[in-house]
């Protein structure tokens, strides 16, 4: 608690300062620490929400080229990564649904706690979920290598049970937020290339991607630590989190009656979530989905409410782009520019 | 006002008309219809369906819970009502109910969010190597010969392609990584080996990049999700039978494949027939059937009776139980039967020694339960103190085959009783007693390969396992101790 209260005194201060020091003539160094300030002033609000997020740090990449190939394998529908963290090796899934890296609780219980357990003040986190928040001191997987990461800390038992391979943890978005990634589910593959710093301003483009005609661009955005994109049916515009942790896309049950007269439901079935908590949830598929410009046929679509999902400024999420989306054709995302490539 | 009192009662009664007729036309079309409306599910269900149309309405949907039927016979709701569905509407022709769609609290859990969105089989459930639900299996080539094979050592052959820069063999055995296993260049295609044990394999090639199933294996299967994989058996048994070159077919049939006869047809070579079989551990019966005529193995002297009172031939894999029942030798006959027979009681027929009954049997890895018949009369193992208890009539003893890890928990030495419950005996508390040792608890187990949370229980007393620091949270909030039994071990 100390700490924070440091953290804010410290940023109070500057804050006092840049105000004083941006009132005479600016200088190079002092206009340099100026837009820091701005930077971090924009995120006071939400700071001590976001303090967690903004402790990753730039990554680093061995390699001869930021571009470079990581091989996955498959669990299920899901993307298994070899990652390693400090000195503990092995599978994590690939999870764009998550904020940034989840380490199983089971195989991490040592770790120091970072902090008081969060109960629903952070991120994603919600109320039901108890985190224990944690440092790690390195984090790898292919050339890349973050230091002195935060992380949280949750029981992945369940999944490691259903998948039947022991699961270390989960890397989210803001790990590739530098990154642009293709993901080939076809050939198991993901290409990554790191958006150096002085990349941002000339749009980089994967030789993938030369070839325009061959895929659609589409705008994405990332609010609160969800990657997000819109779909349009008949004249609404929907709103969808893009997750490769996801094994079904997801529509939410409270939409529009006009957005349903386009689901035809084939099944009932009983979800059991952690806990044994069981509920009745439908599947179906859905057509005349626009996402971006692209017509989707036809989509398979779980339905389900997801009241819970919803962001604090009252926005809600209509529903999930999973694997069932994803894995339709080679899937782009450029993490700095904002955009989707979807080939086609 | 009365006229805007009239218009009321006008908007009213054509909005009542537009209900019911929209409600009617789809008691037209009498087909049943699931959708969702105003966040609730709805179903629409015409009085005229035939049986057999309802019927497949309420297996689609899996709505046996809700006596779809008893409720069109009595209009009595209350099965309706207890799953929490609303009667809407139940008139002539068409019954709408509705129930609302719930969320899940912690749909923003990552960890619950995959759980809730994942479907179908899983990769260890879909492709084991070794499981209860693979008795056998054996190859089928065309246009190339099976794969060479030397002790466990497979080489995996892709014919022709010769073209390919380069060719990655992926499959069960090395988890589906596309960059694990590449491929060498051989005359006319390309070659891998890998070491396998006897058991059932999923394998693609990739080449350049593409993937693609062994064309030449005949042998395909689905996964379930829209991939075709090709499948190699690694066998462990070869069925020779010498001679009968004029026949014109032969085949095998035997308890693996329920008896089947005219599932395994034997391949002809120049002095016999003969079919190359991957089997399960176990004791199997089979018998061959030439040209439609059964017949015992003329090679194999190992028989045990059927209910034809004639017999089938024998073949065990594995390592052999002897079971043993003390006294008794005023008995007539002893009659073992287990879960590993289908307690057939007709097969296993105990041999008198001087002392009591015994029976050597083998049997595959596995948690066995098993009882004798005296005459007539069923008695558990009174040699055996393992019993299943808590069954309402007959409670049998049980017995560990293959036991390859030992659980122990040191201390609690004064403890008088201490079990261990874990998914690997459904979490029965009173089955798995430990024996004291020195100054430790051990018991030998049987666990497959993949993940296994256990607890022990100390008089009555139920704690994680003190020496594995490994322990996942679970429903009560007391954790459960966890060991990885790896593959291949």
């Amino acid at each position: 608690m100390y700490s924070y209260l440091q953290l804010i005194l410290s940023i109070v201060s500057i804050l006092f300062n840049t105000a004083t020091l941006t009132s005479p003539k600016n200088t190079g160094t002092l206009n340099a620490i100026v837009t820091y300030d701005k930077t971090h002033a924009k995120s006071t609000p939400i700071f001590l929400n976001k303090l967690h997020s903004n402790l990753i740090l730039d990554p680093i990449v061995i390699s001869d080229s930021a571009s470079f190939m990581i091989p996955f394998s498959r669990a299920g529908n899901l993307i298994i990564i070899k990652a390693k963290v400090d000195t503990t090796e092995g599978s994590f899934i690939l999870d764009t649904g998550a904020p940034y890296l989840i380490l199983n609780m089971t195989y991490f219980r040592d770790y120091e706690a970072t902090g008081e357990s969060e109960d629903g003040q952070g991120g994603i986190t919600g109320q039901a979920m108890a985190t224990a928040p944690t440092k790690v001191s390195t984090l790898s997987f292919g050339p890349v290598k973050y230091y002195k990461l935060h992380a949280d800390r949750i029981n992945l038992g369940h999944i490691e049970n259903s998948k039947g391979i022991k699961i270390l943890g989960l890397l989210g978005l803001q790990l590739f937020k530098e990154f642009e990634m293709i993901i080939d589910y076809q050939k198991s593959v993901l290409f990554l290339h790191w958006i150096k710093k002085n990349e941002k301003s000339i749009p980089y483009h994967h030789p993938m991607l030369k070839d325009t005609s061959g895929y659609t661009t589409t705008p994405i955005t990332i609010k609160e630590d969800k990657l997000l994109t819109y779909g349009f049916m008949g004249g609404k515009k929907l709103t969808f989190v893009i997750d490769t942790g996801a094994e079904s896309n997801v529509m939410d049950s409270r939409l529009p009656n006009k957005i349903f007269e386009n689901i035809n439901i084939t099944r009932r079935v009983i979800l059991t979530g952690t806990g044994n908590k069981k509920l009745e949830a439908l599947y179906g598929d859905m057509k005349n989905m626009k996402i971006g410009n692209r017509d989707m046929a036809s989509l398979p679509v779980l339905v389900t409410n997801l009241e819970k999902l919803c962001f604090a400024a009252n926005q809600c999420i209509d529903g999930m782009l999973g694997f069932d989306f994803l894995s339709l054709q080679k899937i782009g995302f450029n993490f700095v520019s904002r955009k989707m490539y979807i080939w086609k | 006002m009365n006229y805007l009192k009239n218009h009321i009662g006008k908007l009213y009664s054509i909005s009542v008309l537009m209900i019911v007729s929209s409600f009617s036309s789809t008691a037209q079309s009498t087909q049943p219809i699931y959708s969702v409306k105003d966040g609730k599910m709805l179903i629409e269900l015409s009085k005229h369906l035939n049986d057999a149309a309802l019927d497949n309405f309420i297996s689609t949907f899996d709505l046996a819970d809700l006596d779809l039927k008893n409720f069109m016979k009595t209009n009595s709701t209350d099965s309706l009502r207890k799953l929490g569905w609303k009667l809407e509407r139940n008139n002539r022709d068409l019954i709408v109910i509705s129930k609302p769609l719930r969320g899940f609290d912690r749909f923003d859990n990552p960890a619950d969010k995959i759980i809730l969105t994942e479907k179908g089989a899983t990769n260890s459930e879909l492709f084991p190597a070794v499981s209860s639900s693979i008795k056998y299996g054996f190859n089928s080539f065309r246009k190339k010969h099976p794969f060479l094979e030397k002790d466990s050592l497979v080489t995996f052959f892709l014919r022709s392609n010769t073209g390919a820069k380069g060719v990655m063999l992926v499959g069960s055995f090395n988890d589906w990584n596309p960059a694990a296993l590449a491929m060498k260049k051989a005359d006319s295609g390309w070659i891998a080996s890998v070491k396998l044990s006897p058991g059932k394999y999923w394998y693609k090639f990739i080449a350049d990049g593409n993937w693609m199933i062994d064309n030449d294996n005949v042998r395909v299967e689905n996964d379930g999700r829209g991939n075709d994989n090709s499948v190699f058996y690694k066998h462990n048994v070869v069925f020779r039978l010498s001679g009968f070159e004029n026949a014109k077919k032969v085949f095998i049939s035997g308890s693996f494949n329920n008896w089947q006869p005219r599932q395994l047809p034997m391949i002809k070579t120049a002095t016999s027939w003969q079919l190359p079989v991957y089997l399960a551990d176990g004791t199997h019966t089979y018998r061959f059937v030439v040209d439609g005529r059964w017949m015992t193995d003329p090679g194999n002297s190992s028989r045990l009776p059927n209910e034809f009172n004639d017999f089938n031939s024998v073949i065990r894999i594995g390592t052999s139980y002897k079971f043993q029942l003390n006294g008794y030798t005023n008995a007539k006959q002893v009659v073992l039967t287990s879960s590993f027979n289908n307690w057939r009681e007709n097969e296993l027929y105990m041999t008198k020694t001087g002392t009591g009954w015994e029976l050597p049997y083998t049997l595959g890895p596995g948690n066995y339960e098993y009882r004798y018949r005296v005459d007539g009369k069923w008695i558990t193992d009174p040699e055996n103190p393992a019993l299943v208890t808590g069954r309402a009539k007959q409670s049998n003893a049980y017995l560990i085959i293959g036991v390859n890890h030992t659980f122990r928990l040191k201390g609690f030495s004064d403890a008088k009783s201490v079990f261990i419950a874990g998914d690997f005996n459904n979490w029965t508390p009173n089955t798995y007693a430990l024996k004291k040792e020195g100054d430790e608890w051990k018991l030998g187990v049987h666990l497959a390969p993949g993940k296994h949370t256990y607890k022990f229980i100390v008089d009555g007393k139920w704690i994680r396992d003190p020496a594995n620091k490994l322990w996942e949270q679970n429903e009560f909030n007391t954790g459960n101790s966890v060991i990885w039994f790896e593959r291949g071990r």
